[in-house]
């Protein structure tokens, strides 16, 4: 079995998309819902970099990824300020018992 | 200049709007003379309209690479249902004056109507199937919000809600028929679609004829999608005679009228056309026997008027479905204000508890008459040249069966439209009354349009020209006075159908005392309830708002059950993916 670099990238890929979901499944707490959003993102990022370098489009993928990065860095900012808001305003991070605005 | 009167007749109404909705409530005599204006002279705009008929396009406006181009034809069928639409429009805003004298909110009364008026002019006008639906939507968002126009009236909102929706039903068949004729045709122009009719797969044919039937039976209230006319009567009585003879419901029968001669040949087509028809002015005209209600029983008679044009179409009658539509929106039109008038001066719309009321209202009784005598068939008034042409194209085209049905809803539209007139303006006076005469500008419209019940009918021969002239696909051919005369006069089913309307008139005559019984019958309770059919509604309703809330339980706002949606349809998609590959 020939392995190339891409294959790589992409087995990285997939793993990290696969951390981003286990982590998005099991865990409770805000903060670390942000920590495995970001996970989700850079395998996201990374998916863009290996399709620009697979499909020839090199500069598309890695500035595409740039403004994702960049975005995803206010997101992140804005999520955790949030989260410190939440911490504020009901006394918990655990996002099962943020349930007031279920309707 | 055909394109400069077709942007009037359109585009007059609709500054109309745009300027009516600006001006303050405080002013109301501004309101109504601006109203007026704008839709007078849309009328006459529509009028001066008629002698360029064509059928070639006459506005050409490139839309873009998806719209195709958004294109005005000006053939007779639709200058003469613009004329019909902005003439009796403008007649029905001049009757406003006085009936909704006083009212709150009249900015915004005008401002729908006027709308209404140029997105039915706009519909008949246009030659692009997808901006027809465009125009078909707003006809829909016109009717609900006059029909609820009085939105703290649970009843009104209730009315305007189920107009809505019914006729979105129809609104979806359109929009299928026309997206099916585009993937097999490549254009949404109607021309093409008639033209080449032939060439496009069968299948494909006949899913566009039996989308537009669904669209034209929820648009003009026909079988089995009848059951929103009735509640729409909540809507003050102008609006009321503006949908039933001017607007919206005409479209769903111009639908037919227009598609007839691409669509004729699908198997099974004018068979499910002339059935519908049929229905409709059988169930329709039972329950109009029962009504109690002014409103509702004209709202009834126009469900069964509909329903003749329906069948005639679907007997291939096209000219004497579009004659009777214009007999029938000058003789409902009439009858709806005149019963505006009676509403109005006596504050209720219970024909048990009226009557009598001829002598207080000499004016409106004589026109109101003029209007009923039309719809019962009685010769010499337009109704009846138009509704004997139905009934002839009946026996020469149709099943022998139907023809019998439709012979027989004669005899009973002669019985309830006497039922009708004879409790409202005749008889003794069941409860004591102060009714008065109706206004001044009420009396402009009810005299014009009394004149024309008495004299639509000359019309035939400019009419039927005009038709003949201006739609190559329908094959009509032209009929004079002498004609038509000769041609009713001389058919024995003439005198059948006569006889039937006597028959009709003299039941009623000998139970004309118990006619304004209080007690309810079992007639009026299946009647209300639509012979089961406001069942069915219901079923259809619960059944939307339980999947709603089954489906609302997907919705916990939890991340991880999110994750696990994102994950299972991403699953889907690389099985999907990984299928498609091999």
């Amino acid at each position: 079995m020939n392995i190339s670099p891409l294959d790589i990238v992409l087995l990285g890929t997939v793993l990290l998309l696969a951390v981003g979901f286990y982590g998005l499944l099991i865990t409770r707490n805000l903060i670390k819902l942000v920590l495995v959003l970001q996970i989700l993102v850079k395998a996201a990022v990374m998916a863009l970099v290996l399709a620009g370098k697979s499909s020839g489009n090199l500069g598309l993928g890695q500035s595409l990824a740039a403004t994702v990065i960049v975005a995803d860095t206010v997101v992140a900012v804005v999520a955790l300020a949030l989260a410190v808001q939440v911490r504020k305003h009901a006394g918990t991070l655990d996002v099962t018992k943020l349930s007031s605005l279920r309707g | 200049m055909t394109g400069i009167l077709i942007g009037l007749v359109i585009g007059l109404p609709w500054l109309g709007a745009l300027v009516l909705w600006r001006v303050s409530d405080e002013r109301p005599r501004l309101q109504h003379a601006l109203a007026v204006a704008f839709s007078s002279a849309a009328g006459f705009a529509s009028l001066a309209l008629i002698p360029f008929a064509s059928a070639e396009t006459a506005v050409r406006i490139d839309a873009g690479r998806y719209f195709g181009e958004l294109t005005f034809v000006a053939d007779g069928l639709a200058v003469s249902l613009t004329a019909i639409a902005c003439v009796i429009g403008a007649l029905a805003v001049i009757f406003s004056m006085d009936y909704m004298r006083g009212e709150a909110q009249l900015s915004r009364y005008y401002a729908f109507i006027l709308l209404f008026i140029g997105a039915m002019a706009g519909l008949v006008l246009s030659g692009n199937l997808l901006f027809m639906f465009f125009f078909w939507e707003i006809t829909a968002l016109c009717s609900y919000a006059l029909i609820s126009f009085y939105n703290d009236d649970p009843k009104a909102v209730a009315g305007g809600v189920k107009a809505l929706l019914i006729t979105q039903v129809g609104g979806v068949g359109l929009l299928a028929g026309a997206l099916t004729a585009y993937s097999a045709l490549g254009s949404y122009q109607v021309s093409d679609l008639l033209a080449k009719a032939e060439t496009l797969p069968s299948n494909f044919l006949a899913l566009t004829a039996f989308g537009f039937l669904i669209a034209a039976a929820a648009k003009s209230a026909q079988f089995p999608f009848h059951t929103w006319l009735p509640d729409a009567m909540e809507a003050p009585t102008p609006v009321s005679a503006l949908i039933h003879a001017a607007t919206m419901v005409n479209a769903g029968v111009y639908l037919l009228a227009r598609f007839y001669p691409a669509f004729a040949q699908v198997p099974g087509w004018t068979l499910a056309v002339t059935l519908v028809g049929l229905v409709s002015a059988l169930i329709a005209a039972f329950m109009a026997l029962a009504a109690t209600d002014l409103k509702r029983a004209l709202a009834y008679s126009t469900v069964s008027q509909l329903g003749y044009m329906v069948y005639a179409i679907g007997v291939g009658g096209v000219l004497a479905s579009q004659f009777h539509l214009l007999s029938h929106a000058v003789f409902k039109a009439l009858l709806f204000l005149a019963a505006g008038a009676v509403i109005h001066a006596s504050g209720t719309r219970d024909m048990r508890r009226m009557g009598a009321l001829g002598k207080q209202m000499p004016f409106v009784r004589n026109v109101f008459v003029f209007g009923a005598l039309a719809l019962m068939g009685i010769p010499i008034l337009n109704g009846f040249w138009s509704k004997e042409m139905i009934l002839e194209a009946g026996l020469s085209h149709g099943p022998i069966w139907a023809l019998v049905g439709m012979v027989m809803v004669a005899g009973m539209t002669a019985f309830y439209t006497l039922r009708m007139t004879w409790l409202v303006f005749f008889g003794e006076a069941r409860e004591s009354r102060h009714a008065h005469e109706a206004g001044r500008a009420m009396k402009v419209s009810l005299g014009l349009l009394g004149l024309g019940a008495w004299t639509t009918w000359l019309l035939i021969e400019p009419f039927s020209a005009l038709l003949q002239h201006t739609l190559p696909f329908h094959g009509i051919s032209s009929l004079n006075l002498s004609e038509l005369s000769h041609e009713v006069f001389t058919a024995p089913l003439t005198y059948a159908a006569l006889i039937v309307i006597a028959l009709g008139l003299g039941i009623f005559w000998m139970v004309r005392k118990q006619a304004a019984g209080r007690r309810e019958s079992r007639m009026d309770v299946l009647s209300r309830e639509s012979f089961g059919f406001e069942w069915l509604n219901r079923r259809v309703a619960s059944w939307t708002v339980g999947l709603g809330s089954v489906l609302q339980r997907t919705q916990t706002g939890v991340l991880s059950w999110n994750a696990v949606g994102i994950l299972g349809a991403l699953l889907i998609v690389l099985v999907f993916l990984v299928w498609s590959v091999k």
